[in-house]
């Protein structure tokens, strides 16, 4: 690799050479494939990956002998003139170079010291070391980054101008580029402290949690949609959200991820703390017909256990899920004790087509938080109402139970239809993951047979939902596709002749578990025989248009053998205390002295009572009680769900699957962390919480590193530790481990306070250095590795959207909700998918929110993001990738989103920058790269918007290039101006400079 | 790679040229040079020097098509022997049939040119090339469901994040193509039961996403976003764009980041693009003896005749992998007459695609490969009638052929058993096939590699084996 030999060339050896700097990757790299810890599975009896296995003596033979390389085995191979037994062998493709072979010899000659891998041993606070030139530095960041540049003879670059510094902090702490006024202010801030208190507003900004949680978004694999073929909606936004939140709120970082992995077994969990588990359920999740839940049960503990292990341990742990890991000391065995901490979440191997798959959570957001605290307390207010007439009502009550003619009550909340006697049908309503509950009495002379109520299509295996008897037992069911995709269940009991109240309740979850049904007040034994509904109806082929039916469905000629009566239809899930007073034959319970009564029988006279016969302050009463709950009922109805973690009460099994197949289990497992990390803290319980604990616990030497590496990633383009995902034997060196280490320490130290982080590093010296360099540093350190320029690098893909947006005026900042859709090229999903959910764009505001608000389908991810290398959203994702092609060039100069905000932009140049063209186009330079055009610049662009005047006024079009978006121009200017000014817009935003942060 | 673009790196590393120097080239309009590939490869002398690979989406029935079983007709509607069967998974589909009723295919089938290759009478104009075709009957597959099926053709792998095929072959190769990428797709939308399909089947997984392939579309943008807004003529792009260049290179002089100078270079592909791809997609002026050729849908956009069209024109200009994807061939039921109807439309610009080649002295070195993500099963999903019936996934056999650069031509290669349910002679499996491509293009499929998270990661993964019975 050609940057390997420039940086190499950049960072000679140091005299004496260390074991995991100049060693231990030539080892991994080249050698630990076929001598690392899977040795023994391919019969290879030398091993490299220990001290004691290499200095082992084989035969007479040892690998390392200390202090003296001709005699070890190692040298005499790589270093064999006989090609046939030169290791590596030449099939491999790999070969060691002079450099390597001597810098082995170099280290078995020093003695051959061995040193456990740097990123297992727990960091040390480094003090910062001394430096040539102490008033450079403004915190121990730059004394590690200046004693570097010393050592290589290099002096670090001055301080980026006042306007550069001020856009390259604001895009990286808010995604965003500052605004006029900002500037300005800044500019006239000749404070010292002006840039710290730059750097202070942007920290308070609630943009800044938006900027941080968009690359939260790509490590969670965060998707709007569940992957693989069908890819069906999913609704994960109120997790979305509380990324964002915990970002701005300033979360400590130990618990930000606490309660990511484990928020649902805190004690006495908050909603939030359960919101944010959604972490570990972003992963895709298959819904295809005809697959075998159990494998997919198995990949998405898998992609569960390799999230977490890039995330937050910078491990790749799923490396060892076939076999030993080649190149890091953790077995399989281990990567299947932490699999059995990911395994005990009660959810389904094949998903929901639509929508959330269990386990799930109502999420209401803050707004809809408080809406229901107001209705509550209403309610309360109302219930205190009746209360305070209690003795009134039980008066009342009595005088009239003396007169009570036989009946049963019937809730009045949620009513949605009640049958009239003779009456059979009904128009219908209700899909399958809404809720309702329908009741009726059932009477027959012989065992009861046929349908009671029902609502589906022709024939007995058809579309819809129903209950029945079939022979004396109860059978319900909800059904798509009678074959797969169905809520089907019997009841254990059978019933003979006679009259039965019955309740059919579902609380629209697609579970058997949601689906009760009660026979006079008593819920039957269920057996499930089918327990897979996948889809709404309304996303399931043909229209579902059928009325209900009493007495009758599931076939031409299916009826009751007997009557039915007294059927209603309620629009929610009705309780067992409400199935129970319904049974009630209230003239009976009446005649019974109050306390003998059964609660159901009591509930069931007074809910009668107040509904129907009390006094009309009461009846008034009771009316707002019951349009309250109603109230709160339909409110419910909006909260969104989140897809969350939750635990089995009984764990299930963990094993290791020989060849990481889900049905070939081997060795039973117990959780459990690997043992070359420390163990599980004391006190821990031995479960998913445990394990959080451990993630978190200072001493896992991991964490902080990881952590750390990454942020330093978004400001400089690179880790660190190049390899953002990786810091096992196969990751790259740390350019600064010391560094690192300070980091990472300071981080633990200051209370995993993330925002003081940001701060730590916008403040450093070496962050604010002028990235423009000579080209001999850039071709010494064309990655910037040493620091001895400021990072000039481009933009995240929804960042570069966001800008052109910020900068015209068109960007809505509204923080959080749903997922919108913006514009996007027509026909992009129907080419691909196969069902009836196409992209329907948004309109308003919704075509102009920030990026990571948009709608991300993983099938078709939204193409801009595509183009501009954004993580794909199909599993875990931390390196950042950055390509520059033509088609971002395309999709720079035409989309519509492009064209649309440079014509907002020229009509802020018009219209906020007096008449002068010059004035004009210094106005729209500045909206869009943050400073004035220098006065090369301005000749261009001035050339540019004459020939751009010209051309409009001559061709005509000027009105057909202004009509690019949703949105109107302002028809108070020229056309043709505004088009040239457009034009020229246009160009600004497709600057280099535009797009990057410099 | 990430940070710094291969190209701005090949700036840097050739030196010679000052980057103000090089951005004046190209500013000038000079080629920007294309992605030249790995040093080092091709690993030898190629066959082909590029592929068209016609993916049928959905999995064509190998029974129905190329897999003979004239002794079947004996067995129609007896249940499949357990001893075939073998307790083979099935999917959730079928897994519910108490009964698995062989189906004999109803289609006729004659041995064609002079390997005497068998086809069926669904495919009458393959048969006219059935001399340059080797028919592999031995293929095999691990998944058993579309996506995870796809993919593993794709990448190599059944879950989704590695890098396709394509991106590996334009990665490792590099482009011979000044203004048109160096991997482009076309899907096409087939009569049958259609699956659905992902932009990510031909990502470029960890690879750097400027290898990926490009979709071609029938849309007014074959490219997205590759017309200039209404009202902005190619001239003012021209004007638009030597304005972009002077003032990107004054900040090149400024800052001397090489990414400017790449920049500047992409954004004169992208004009080269605008001028060359609506010309490349434009078939007006081919003759009328080429639309005889590829049949009649040829002239009707977004089909699949008229991709195998444009397939041929992109090959003529240097195009390093093309890729077709045409969907609707899940046939779970009503198997006859939905593959009646894909073959209708696929038949005869497959054939034409070959024959055209042929005459343009291009099939020696255009590799072109036909085939789907699996097989169906002999057994009837759903209800065996005298004309009806569907079959359900099937992973262990099914067939596909390949033509062209460095392959044999009027061979069958491997054998089934008696119900085409599992293979006995000469397995291929997708490894294979993807070490055999490789190695038509001169590409050593064991020594094409990438790290990523601490592995030399490959197409085929830790397998695969050239298979050297096909090639010529």
């Amino acid at each position: 690799m050609l940057f390997g030999i420039l940086l190499a060339a950049a960072v000679p050896l140091a005299a004496a050479v260390e074991f995991n700097r100049d060693i231990r990757p030539v080892l991994s790299d080249k050698c630990l494939a076929c001598h690392g810890a899977d040795a023994a599975a391919k019969k290879i009896r030398l091993r490299l990956d220990s001290e004691a296995a290499a200095k082992a003596d084989l035969g007479g033979k040892r690998a390392v002998v200390e202090g003296r390389p001709e005699e070890s085995e190692l040298i005499r191979r790589v270093a064999n003139a006989n090609k046939a037994l030169r290791m590596p062998p030449a099939h491999t493709g790999h070969s060691l170079s002079d450099a390597e072979i001597a810098t082995l010899r170099q280290w078995i000659a020093e003695g051959a010291r061995w040193e456990k891998h740097w990123s297992f041993l727990a960091p040390e606070r480094p003090a910062p070391p001394a430096v040539s030139d102490a008033a450079w530095v403004r915190n121990p960041i730059d004394s590690f980054v200046l004693a570097r540049l010393d050592k290589e003879g290099l002096k670090p670059r001055p301080e980026a101008s006042k306007e550069t510094m001020l856009r390259r902090v604001t895009l990286d702490l808010t995604g965003l580029p500052p605004s006029l006024a900002e500037i300005d202010a800044f500019l006239a801030d000749r404070s010292p402290k002006a840039y710290e208190r730059a750097v202070e507003r942007l920290l308070g900004s609630q943009r800044y949690g938006e900027r941080m949680a968009a690359r939260w978004l790509d490590a969670a694999r965060y998707a709007d949609t569940n992957g693989y073929q069908f890819d069906g909606e999913r609704v994960m936004w109120r997790w979305r959200d509380w990324v964002i939140d915990a970002f701005n709120r300033n979360q400590r970082f130990d618990r930000f991820v606490l309660e990511q992995l484990a928020g649902d077994m805190l004690p006495g969990a908050t909603l939030d703390q359960k919101i944010a588990t959604g972490f570990n359920r972003n992963h895709r999740a298959n819904t295809e017909d005809g697959i075998i839940p159990e494998e997919y049960a198995v990949e998405y503990v898998v992609d569960r256990v390799e999230t977490v292990s890039t995330v937050f341990l910078g491990l790749t742990l799923g490396c060892a899920r076939c076999h030993n890991h080649k190149y890091d000391p953790f077995t399989q065995k281990e990567f299947y004790q932490v699999f059995a901490y990911f395994n005990n979440v009660p959810e389904l191997g094949r998903a929901m087509k639509y929508g959330n798959s269990p386990p799930v959570v109502p999420a209401p957001t803050r707004e809809q938080q408080a809406l229901a605290a107001a209705v509550d307390a209403k309610t309360a207010a109302a219930e205190e109402f009746l209360a305070k007439r209690e003795k009134e009502i039980r008066r009342g009550q009595r005088t009239w139970e003396s007169k009570l003619e036989a009946g049963r009550w019937t809730p009045v909340e949620g009513l949605h239809k009640a049958f009239a006697a003779g009456e059979t049908e009904a128009r219908g309503a209700f899909d399958n993951d809404d809720r309702f509950s329908f009741s009726l009495t059932a009477s027959s002379s012989r065992v009861p047979d046929g349908p009671l109520f029902s609502r589906m299509a022709n024939g007995e295996k058809g579309k819809g939902y129903g209950l029945y008897f079939r022979q004396g037992r109860l059978h319900a069911h909800i059904t798509n596709s009678f074959a797969d995709d169905a809520l089907r269940l019997d009841s254990e009991e059978t019933f003979g002749a006679g009259e039965r109240r019955i309740v059919f309740t579902y609380d629209g979850s697609r579970t058997a578990a949601g689906l009760n049904v009660y026979v006079d007040g008593k819920p039957v034994s269920k057996k499930v025989t089918q327990d897979t509904l996948y889809r709404p109806f309304r996303n399931a082929g043909a229209k579902f248009d059928e009325p209900f039916r009493v007495g009758l469905g599931g076939g031409k000629d299916q009826r009751f053998n007997g009557t039915v009566s007294g059927a209603a239809v309620h629009s929610r899930a009705l309780s067992l205390e409400e199935a129970q007073a319904m049974a009630i034959a209230v003239d009976a319970a009446a005649r019974k002295p109050e306390a003998e009564r059964r609660p159901a029988e009591s509930n069931a006279l007074r809910r009668l009572y107040l509904d129907t016969a009390a006094l009309p302050a009461v009846r008034e009463g009771q009316r707002k009680l019951t349009a309250l709950r109603q109230e709160r009922e339909t409110l419910e109805r909006t909260f969104p769900t989140v897809m969350v973690m939750a635990e089995r009460p009984v764990p299930k099994p963990a094993h290791v699957l020989i060849r990481g197949a889900y049905d070939k289990p081997g060795e039973a497992v117990q959780p459990g962390v690997p043992a070359i990390l420390p163990p599980i803290p004391e006190g821990a319980p031995s479960n998913r919480l445990g394990f959080a604990r451990w993630v978190i616990d200072p001493a896992n030497p991991l964490l902080a590193r990881v952590t750390v590496n990454r942020f330093w990633q978004m400001y400089f383009g690179t880790g660190l530790v190049k390899t953002v995902e990786d810091f096992g034997a196969q990751g790259e060196w740390p350019s600064h481990l010391e560094l690192l280490d300070w980091l990472a320490t300071e981080f633990v130290r200051t209370g995993w306070d993330v925002k003081n982080l940001q701060r730590l590093i916008v403040s450093s010296a070496a962050y604010r250095q002028s990235s423009a360099a000579a080209p001999e540093l850039i071709r010494r350190d064309p990655e910037n590795r040493l620091l001895a320029r400021g990072p000039r690098v481009r933009l995240a893909p929804e960042s570069i959207r966001d800008a052109a947006l910020a900068s015209s005026g068109l960007l809505h900042e509204r923080l959080g909700g749903p997922s919108v859709k913006p514009y996007q090229p027509a026909g992009l999903w129907k080419e691909l998918i196969m069902q009836d959910m196409d992209y329907v764009q948004s309109t308003g505001p919704g075509l102009y929110r920030r990026g990571l608000y948009t709608f991300w389908k993983r099938t078709v991810a939204p193409p801009m993001m595509l183009n501009f290398d954004a993580a794909n959203r199909e599993a875990c994702v931390v390196r950042e990738s950055r390509t520059n092609t033509p088609l971002q060039a395309l999709n720079l100069m035409n989309d519509v989103t492009f064209v649309e905000a440079a014509r907002f932009t020229a009509e802020r140049m018009m219209k906020e920058a007096g008449a002068s063209r010059d004035a004009r186009l210094r106005h729209g330079f500045r909206l869009i790269v943050g400073r004035a055009p220098g006065a090369k610049e301005q000749e261009v662009l001035r050339d540019s918007l004459a020939w751009h005047l010209d051309y409009f006024a001559t061709s005509g079009q000027a009105e057909r290039f202004l009509a690019a978006g949703d949105s109107k121009r302002d028809a108070s200017l020229d056309p043709r101006e505004l088009a040239a000014y457009a034009s020229v817009a246009s160009l600004i935003l497709n600057l280099d400079e535009a797009v990057t942060k410099e | 790679m990430t940070d710094i673009s291969r190209r701005s790196l090949f700036n840097l590393a050739t030196g010679g040229l000052g980057f103000t120097a090089a951005a004046h080239l190209l500013g000038a309009g000079a080629n920007p040079p294309a992605h030249v590939g790995l040093p080092g490869l091709p690993h030898f002398a190629p066959k082909a020097k590029r592929v068209i690979y016609l993916f049928q989406h959905g999995a064509p029935s190998q029974l129905d098509l190329f897999d003979h079983k004239p002794d079947l007709a004996k067995l129609r509607g007896a249940d499949l022997p357990a001893s075939i069967r073998m307790g083979q998974r099935l999917t959730g589909m079928t897994a519910y049939q108490t009964k698995f009723p062989t189906a004999p295919s109803i289609f006729r089938f004659a041995r064609h040119g002079p390997g005497g290759t068998w086809l069926s009478e669904l495919l009458p104009h393959t048969a006219k090339v059935a001399g340059e075709i080797a028919v592999i009957r031995s293929m095999h597959t691990e998944a058993i469901n579309h996506d995870p099926a796809v993919t593993f053709f794709q990448t190599g792998f059944q879950l989704a994040g590695r890098p396709s095929i394509g991106s590996w072959v334009s990665y490792g190769l590099g482009s011979d193509c000044q203004d048109l990428p160096a991997f482009v797709v076309f899907v096409s939308q087939g009569k049958g039961n259609s699956q659905a399909l992902a932009d990510r089947q031909w990502g470029s997984g960890f690879l750097p996403g400027k290898f990926q392939g490009v979709k071609f579309r029938a849309a007014a943008d074959p490219v997205l976003y590759l017309s200039n807004p209404e009202g902005y003529s190619a001239q003012a792009r021209r004007r638009y764009l030597d304005d972009l260049a002077k003032l990107n290179e004054l900040k090149l002089a400024d800052t001397q980041d090489p990414e400017i100078a790449t920049r500047i270079s992409q954004y004169e592909m992208a004009f080269q693009m605008q001028s060359s791809v609506p010309g490349l997609t434009d078939l007006s002026k081919e003759p009328e003896s080429v639309f005889d050729m590829y049949g009649p849908d040829s002239r009707v956009p977004g089909t699949y005749a008229a991709n195998c069209l444009l397939a041929r024109r992109l090959a003529e200009r240097g195009v390093r992998f093309i890729q077709l994807f045409h969907r609707g061939w899940d046939q779970h039921s009503g198997l006859p007459r939905g593959i009646r109807l894909q073959c209708e439309q696929t038949d005869q610009p497959s054939a034409a695609l070959i024959q055209d080649l042929k005459n343009r002295g291009m099939l020696d070195d255009t590799l072109v490969v036909w085939g789907g993500e699996f097989g169906r099963t002999v057994y009837s999903q759903g209800e065996l009638t005298a004309t009806d019936y569907g079959r359900d996934h099937h992973p262990r056999c099914f067939s596909l052929w390949m033509a062209g650069g460095g392959i044999r031509g009027g061979l069958t290669y491997g054998s089934t058993d008696d119900f085409s349910y599992n293979v006995t002679e000469d397995a291929v499996d997708v490894h294979d096939l993807h070490a055999t491509i490789m190695h038509c293009l001169g590409v050593d499929h064991t020594r094409l590699t990438f790290k990523f998270q601490g592995r030399h990661y490959r197409l085929t993964d830790v397998k695969g084996s050239v298979v050297k019975g096909l090639l010529a």
